[in-house]
């Protein structure tokens, strides 16, 4: 427990220190509890109290890290600059995954096309990434100042006690990095393709090698209308996983977000399949129209059942998916007490 | 009388930020490590807080005028700091500065008593 308050003391400073000075200094600090500990004993046992009181004398590790930091004002400081850097690649390489994807796509409907999409592929990145990196540096920056609400937080400073200090992550509850990320560009991806480019969310139809049109899974009459649910979805999946990236680690009050977060985006998603408007209604006749089957054929048998079908296990795996997620992290908080 | 304790503990504070870095850089001229160079300061009467102190010898080492080196020989690894030869040049200079400061300081603070005692 001794040693552990000191692990804590020492992370809890250098985690809000830019980070090729983190050892240096962490070193450093550690070689100074130690030395202050050595003069307050005299050779005794160190006890706990000990530590408590070395640590106090210190001050939070919030003001020692400031100290350390200077008198330098971040916009956005190095406890957050790491996990924006991250963050605005994910959100740059889900971008440009995005818009390539748009691109490929128009380009293989139209090849005649190719130069007028390829200007517009190059003017969509003109404007869409200093979009996303301007929205991401935003929320970065009230995160920033919101997280140091300077004077709110200096009196808290005043009554700290190194028993409270967070606890350094835990390896057995740490989250992998690669699984949010995976996460994020998937939704990013479907947010992109949903709001550019759901007019090609279909069934392909090429005749003699043509391209010549498009029987659509979605019901574009009602599309707007649910649009709307599955960004306010996606979006709220983006941030847990961000919170996920933030925090490294299953904690009590992240399992709850995600089991909320969960639960809404099952209950819209129920919504969405069972009021009948998701899909498109006559994706059955639409496909005979376009010759792809006849009617009452043994083909035709198959397709309505797999369409029909496709509701339904879509949405199993989907809560199956989502329920995992929960029950993971769940089980993650319990194997770390 | 709060008020009054309030305004000698600001400007006693202001008045110790300046001094203490010439008094660290002043007692540099052996190797010493951070903790050591406390205990130093506090038995020649200046009190420094190692959570000023630390900072304080890293920034001064990243202006060059102190260098570092880690000391692993012993049990406990310990960074010890030393004057830099422009943190000498620096540090004679400042001497020659500090002793006039103090020399028209000390005439100033004395007549402030002695029109004290006139009256």
């Amino acid at each position: 427990m001794k040693m552990e308050m000191i692990d804590r003391y020492v992370y809890g400073v250098t985690k809000r220190l830019p980070e090729e000075q983190r050892a240096d200094i962490g070193d450093e600090v550690r070689g100074l509890i130690e030395d202050m500990l050595d003069e307050r004993v005299q050779g005794r046992d160190v006890t706990e109290e000990d530590v408590r009181e070395v640590l106090l004398e210190l001050g939070h590790p919030r003001s020692l890290a400031r100290k350390y930091q200077g008198n330098k004002k971040y916009i956005i400081g190095p406890e957050l600059y790491d996990f924006y850097v991250l963050i605005a690649k994910i959100a740059l390489i889900s971008t440009v995954v995005g818009l390539t994807a748009i691109f490929l796509i128009k380009v293989i409907l139209s090849p005649i096309n190719i130069i007028d999409d390829f200007v517009d592929y190059i003017v969509s990145f003109i404007t869409t990434i200093p979009m996303v990196i301007g929205w991401v540096t935003i929320g970065f920056v009230l995160a920033e100042y919101f997280d140091e609400n300077k004077f709110a937080q200096i009196k808290l400073d005043n009554n700290w006690d190194p028993s409270n200090l967070t606890p350094i992550p835990d390896p057995k509850r740490q989250i992998k990095r690669c699984e949010p990320i995976t996460s994020i560009v998937i939704y990013v991806f479907v947010i992109v393709m949903l709001v550019f480019s759901n007019e090609y969310f279909g069934i392909w139809i090429f005749q003699q090698g043509e391209f010549s049109g498009i029987v659509p899974f979605l019901n574009e009459a009602e599309y707007s209308s649910f649009l709307i649910l599955i960004l306010i979805v996606c979006g709220f999946g983006i941030l847990k996983e961000c919170l996920k990236l933030f925090y490294e680690r299953w904690t009590y009050s992240l399992v709850t977000f995600t089991a909320i977060v969960n639960l809404v985006s099952i209950t819209i998603f129920f919504y969405l399949l069972n009021e009948n408007r998701f899909w498109n209604p006559d994706f059955m006749n639409e496909l005979v129209q376009n010759g792809i089957v006849t009617n009452g054929s043994d083909n035709y048998q198959v397709i309505k059942i797999i369409w029909e079908q496709m509701t339904l296990w879509g949405l199993v795996i989907l809560v199956l998916g989502l329920i995992w997620d929960v029950v993971t992290g769940f089980i993650k908080v319990r194997k770390a007490r | 009388m709060s008020k009054i304790n309030e305004h000698v503990d600001k400007l006693l504070q202001e008045l110790r930020r300046g001094t203490i870095t010439i008094g660290a850089l002043s007692q540099l001229y052996e190797p010493q490590y951070g903790y050591s160079l406390v205990t130093t300061l506090k038995e020649k009467g200046v009190q420094v807080e190692p959570g000023t102190l630390y900072p304080l010898l890293r920034r001064l080492e990243k202006q060059g005028l102190l260098e570092s080196q880690w000391d692993t020989s012993e049990a406990r690894p310990r960074k010890y700091y030393l004057l830099s030869q422009t943190g000498k040049e620096v540090l004679d200079l400042l001497r020659v500065e500090w002793q006039n400061i103090a020399r028209s300081m000390n005439v100033l603070m004395e007549e402030e008593t002695n029109e004290d005692g006139d009256d």
